[in-house]
């Protein structure tokens, strides 16, 4: 087991490593740069923009930027916003929460009523209901998640106002029952694809085990079928549900990134698009390795659980 | 996906083939839904009373069904039914061309990798997870954002981000395949890796290939239409589904069709491509481990 | 921008003033009351009371006002921080933390103007309670100039030599060359505690930068990084109010977010960028709220890289000029809100020359224009001459709608003539980089304010020798060259005197209207809006923002 975990381990900071140098490249072999807004400003001239690329480090040549980057990083120090000079972490753990909160409760609803719809699904294969739902799942997969949250603010709050058009709060109020007012149109917009994901796996997975000689075996034994289902059937297909779970994660979080910036949530998708748009180099890269941190993390707790859950697999 | 599961007395409407017509029944309708599309995007513009580039700004923001304006017009007065299948051709050429990019590096690294084991195919292998361990819309953005943004950088672009997939498939067929005896045969007939990688191993592993294929087109659309609605895709005045939406949020309380419209059209051709890909990957009998 | 003989009196720039008016236009029914105090009715409360939220569509994010800021950090500076003196909407300079405006007249500066000097105020503390100094004055020059501090501009401050600090209400230092301007760009320099940053290990990364100390009217409270920044009234206050108790700035990073929740009331000020021009109309019938249309300083144009080839004839640049429906232009893609412009100089300055001949959309003229210059239609339609071509790239912002629109719009316009315009539109962080800095582009759609506070000087953006591309150093990225307009643009830098000045001005005006290196499309026009309950909201043509005195700012009980 601690074999296995070092290896992991070892892989993960390969990956990083990859990761690192593939975005930093992408980054900085582009023109542009952090300085381009201060272009138009009254009264700004190249003088001064020279001096402030000169004093920022942006003119070293990007392999010694890099190093430099990585050993920084090594010591802990992921480097500070060019935006507000806050240190990298703390600007990303400031917009985290927002994101999670919304993978969160877009996770928690769509697996509820995915595995739902999954089990109910593969308990009456090809009846109408999962005809149904299976045409729905693949539709769903195929609507634009921008889109989605669009036509949602245009029913729910341009025609019918019920619900706000963006943000994760109301200044000045911040109640649970704000927060959830404004989290609902979002949350739900997220939800579509996963529930489809979801309901998808689960009745695949449902349906590989019901034909199996145990179930077949408990159902000889005279249980009810219902007790069958929760006690046998559901229980066995969740455990490939967990490593999905962790392979999804890149997904959910792509998808929270797109919700966010049309409902202008406040989370780590609105930071990546605003730190784009300002070159703000240091927090894109912190971005781009927590998140693939948080991806590599997801897949590693998934393995891990699917092992605690399921002793007939061995981690070797 | 297990057929084994159906009971033996189930009605005839339950059984198997049934079944699989019905999937098939919908990779049809697919297909049929994207021919009539593609084919609306070549010949209609041709059709159409308005150029798609054609500005009248007294009759901006018409409604659909406006005179002959089907579609309504854009906040330039331009048609949008002719802009829409304007910008079909662009997404679908980009969707496809993306897709037969991506295609083409995923089966190289896949079948490299998968053919080559040890330290080549190990490191093409962390490289993949590296691709797929950051959302690809982070790089996707960051790539775009950064480049010029004509179709052809988009179409790269794109590529650059979802070959990811078909290399995983491909590199674990090729993996299962190079044990098998005809490769076993070709490696003592003294014939160059190369060959035995492209025109032994490769053709046994077109079924997956193809079928994720198809869905990579699905997902071309969507990612060229995500980008272009931020403003970092397709530029105008050349018409994507995307960009159509790009700043149809603007309009969305007094020209709501600006959004309707183009959103539905990407919804039918991306359902349009899953449904095939589902079709064909019954039809070929590929396990669905990837939806 | 060297300055070297002042003869002139400085006291007449002050005097006369820059006469720029922000000009206001009430909306709907006739309001008496809409620039500055109300005629009757409302006076500020006694203790400042409630709240106010003002949305801002990018995030503030610099606290230090010396270090690189863009608009919508000046708005939050405003607040926190006092300069020296300020620049009033009219154009004039009023007192600050300084007691009196220097001049040549008062004594403020030398006859040369070469010598500086300024008194202070004695009753200002800062927020945490120290006293204000001229120590505090003499830190914030020295710091921007300091080569380790990663301060903005530095335009001006770099003259500056030998500071003294003759008590603590008094400072004097020395100029290496009379440069007018530099009360402008002392109008927005903020100055920053000594005991504070001077204190911190590095300025460039001390605590201050998030937490700031200021002498404003308001005192900082909290930032929600991504969402808002809360300030918090500063009862200790020397100057004007403050009257509410908290203000908050709000970022909106949607326009269409920030108008909805202006129309919801979560916002009670729209700030930058303010009303979408389509929302215009709707917005006039919010019941509850005061909508305002506000000119501003930024000039749209068309900026044409003079070292291209097809803009070396100037037959061809009238030709493009004569062939932009202008007015339509205004009129439909921006609900007519705009001004029509012939100049760089917003209509409400004083050096404003309201003599240029006027641009008329005609494409005949744009034809003849071009037949006359022997540009003659080669393939495709297309003009060219000697192997040029006549087409070109336009470029600007990928993302603002507007300019997308008027871009496509101008397209199919010059196509009528024969000229072919493509269109390659980049992010921002690509297109204002060197695309932008270094002349890379063929043309650009842009808006750019040419003012610096109210002063007129345009040697960075004109002058022959501020040119990037060829080794310059100011921002004329247009590479435009003229002679005549260097030695006015000197002229005018040595001038002070306020009547000889507008004269050079206006012929600097008239001579780039004739060469045509850009072609002005309009002064821009804001759609602003706020609760109905709040007074003390008045637009300054002369800062980049619209919260510039949110002291004044109250809820009318």
């Amino acid at each position: 087991m601690a074999g296995y975990l070092l290896n992991r381990l070892w892989q993960s900071v390969v990956l990083l490593v990859i990761v690192s140098i593939i975005g930093f490249a992408v980054l900085n072999l582009t023109p542009g740069g952090p300085l381009s807004q201060f272009a138009l400003t009254p009264g700004m001239t190249q003088e001064a923009m020279d001096r402030i690329a000169e004093q920022m480090g942006l003119n070293r040549p990007l392999p010694v930027q890099y190093l430099d980057w990585g050993w920084r990083l090594l010591q802990g120090d992921w480097g500070t916003s060019y935006r507000d000079g806050q240190p990298v972490l703390d600007v990303i753990g400031r917009h985290i929460t927002a994101t999670l909160l919304l993978m969160g409760t877009s996770t928690a609803f769509s697996i509820a009523i995915g595995t739902w719809i999954g089990i109910h699904g593969a308990t009456r294969p090809y009846s109408i209901f999962d005809y149904t739902v299976t045409i729905g799942a693949m539709v769903a997969l195929s609507i634009p998640t921008f889109w989605f949250g669009l036509v949602g603010i245009y029913i729910f709050t341009l025609e019918l106002g019920w619900l706000p058009a963006g943000n994760m709060y109301t200044i000045g109020d911040g109640s649970v029952l704000d927060y959830l007012h404004h989290l609902i149109m979002p949350s739900l917009v997220l939800s579509l694809v996963n529930v489809a994901v979801w309901s998808r796996y689960m009745r695949t997975a449902t349906l590989d085990v019901i034909n199996q000689e145990f179930v077949k075996t408990a159902r000889a034994k005279g249980l009810t079928e219902r007790r069958v289902l929760m006690k046998h059937v559901v229980g066995n297909a969740m455990v490939p549900m967990i490593t999905l779970a962790g392979m999804q994660l890149p997904s959910i979080l792509g998808g929270a990134l797109v919700t966010e910036t049309v409902f202008t949530w406040p989370g780590m998708g609105r930071l990546f698009l605003d730190s784009l748009g300002y070159s703000d180099y240091p927090v894109v890269m912190g971005l781009l390795m927590v998140s693939a941190i948080l991806v590599l993390l997801g897949s590693l707790i998934a393995d891990l659980l699917v092992a605690l859950v399921d002793p007939r697999i061995r981690v070797s | 996906m297990s057929a084994l599961a159906i009971p033996a007395q189930t009605p005839w409407w339950r059984s198997r083939g049934v079944r699989r017509f019905a999937r098939h029944r919908l990779a049809i309708i697919g297909l049929v839904m994207i021919t009539l599309l593609t084919l609306a995007c070549i010949v209609g513009p041709y059709l159409l009373p308005y150029d798609s580039l054609y500005i009248d700004l007294r009759a901006r923001f018409a409604p659909p069904l406006t005179g002959y304006h089907f579609l309504g017009t854009d906040p330039l007065g331009r048609d949008v039914a002719a802009r829409l299948l304007e910008a079909g051709r662009i997404s679908l050429l980009v969707g496809f061309f993306a897709m037969l990019l991506s295609t083409m590096i995923g089966t190289l690294i896949g079948v490299v990798s998968g053919y080559y084991r040890g330290a080549v195919g190990a490191t093409l292998m962390r490289i993949v997870d590296a691709f797929l361990s950051f959302p690809s819309i982070f790089l996707l953005l960051a790539l775009a954002a950064l480049l010029q943004p004509t179709p052809i950088m988009i179409t790269i672009i794109i590529a650059l981000t979802s070959w990811m997939e078909v290399a995983r498939i491909v590199e674990a067929e090729v993996r299962s395949l190079r044990e098998r005896d005809f490769v076993q045969a070709s490696r003592m007939m003294g014939l160059s890796s190369a060959h035995i990688m492209f025109r032994e191993i490769l053709p046994n592993a077109m079924g997956p290939i193809i079928v994720a294929a198809t869905l990579t087109v699905a997902r071309a659309i969507l990612l060229e239409a995500y980008v272009s609605f931020l403003g970092y895709g397709i530029q105008p005045p050349l018409p994507s589904w995307g960009n159509m939406l790009n700043g149809a949020q603007q309009y969305l309380s007094t020209a709501p069709w600006l959004a309707i419209i183009p959103g539905i059209t990407i919804t039918i051709a991306v359902t349009s491509f899953n449904f095939i890909g589902d079709g064909l990957r019954d039809a070929l009998d590929v396990r669905s481990d990837h939806m | 921008m060297r300055m070297t003989d002042q003869k002139a009196k400085f006291a007449a720039t002050r005097r006369q003033a820059l006469k720029m008016l922000g000009i206001t236009t009430a909306a709907g029914v006739f309001m008496p009351n809409l620039l500055g105090r109300p005629a009757f009715g409302a006076t500020p409360p006694e203790t400042p009371t409630g709240r106010i939220v003002v949305g801002f569509s990018q995030e503030p994010t610099v606290f230090n006002p010396l270090m690189p800021r863009i608009e919508v950090d000046d708005g939050v500076h405003f607040s926190l921080f006092d300069t020296l003196f300020r620049i009033a909407p009219d154009g004039s300079f009023t007192p600050g933390l300084a007691t009196e405006v220097p001049s040549i007249e008062n004594g403020g500066i030398s006859e040369d103007g070469l010598e500086w000097r300024v008194k202070l105020r004695d009753d200002v503390k800062w927020h945490d309670g120290e006293a204000f100094t001229a120590e505090d004055v003499k830190y914030t020059l020295e710091l921007i100039v300091n080569p380790n501090f990663r301060s903005w501009r530095t335009t001006g401050h770099t003259l500056v030599r030998d500071i003294t600090v003759v008590s603590p209400t008094e400072i004097t230092w020395k100029m290496e060359s009379a440069f007018a301007p530099y009360l402008s760009f002392l109008a927005d320099t903020f100055i920053v505690p000594e005991h504070i940053l001077g204190a911190a290990e590095d300025p460039n990364t001390a605590p201050f930068n998030n937490a700031p100390v200021g002498t404003g009217p308001f005192k900082w409270g909290s930032r929600t990084a991504g969402d808002h920044v809360e300030l918090i009234a500063n009862t200790e206050y020397f100057g004007e109010g403050p009257y509410v108790e908290r203000l908050i700035y709000k970022y909106i990073p949607d326009l269409t977010v920030l108008y909805t929740q202006f129309k919801s009331g979560d916002i009670d000020i729209i700030g930058s960028q303010y009303i979408t021009p389509d929302n215009y109309e709707e917005a006039k019938t919010l019941p509850g709220k005061v909508i305002t249309t506000v000119s501003t300083a930024t000039v749209e144009s068309i900026y044409l890289n003079m070292e291209r080839p097809q803009f070396k004839d100037l037959a061809v640049r009238q030709a493009i000029y004569a062939a932009i429906d202008k007015q339509t232009i205004i009129d439909a893609l921006y609900y007519g809100l705009p001004t029509p412009t012939e100049t760089y100089m917003p209509q409400e300055s004083a050096y404003f020359n309201p003599e240029l001949p006027k641009q008329s959309y005609d494409v005949e003229k744009a034809k003849q224009l071009l037949d006359e210059a022997g540009w003659v239609a080669g393939a495709g339609g297309i003009r060219e001459k000697d192997g040029v071509r006549l087409s070109f790239t336009n470029s600007t912002t990928s993302g603002n709608h507007l300019r997308e629109q008027a871009q496509q719009f101008i397209q199919q316009s010059l196509a009528e003539v024969g000229i072919e315009m493509k269109i390659s539109n980049l992010p921002p962080a690509v297109m204002w980089g060197e695309f932008w800095t270094q002349s890379q582009f063929d043309t650009a759609m842009v808006g750019v304010i040419f003012m610096i506070g109210a002063d007129p000087d345009v040697t960075y953006r004109f002058h022959s020798e501020a040119i990037p591309a060829q080794g310059g150093r100011g921002a004329n990225t247009g590479q435009y060259q003229n002679p005549e307009v260097d030695a006015l643009l000197e002229e005018g830098g040595k001038t002070f005197d306020q009547e000889k000045r507008k004269a050079i001005y206006r012929e600097v005006q008239a001579k780039i209207r004739a060469d045509l290196p850009f072609l002005p499309l309009f002064q821009n026009m804001t759609v602003r809006g706020r609760d109905a309950g709040i007074e003390g909201v008045e637009p300054n043509i002369n800062t980049r923002i619209d919260t510039w005195n949110t002291g004044s700012y109250y809820w009318a009980s």
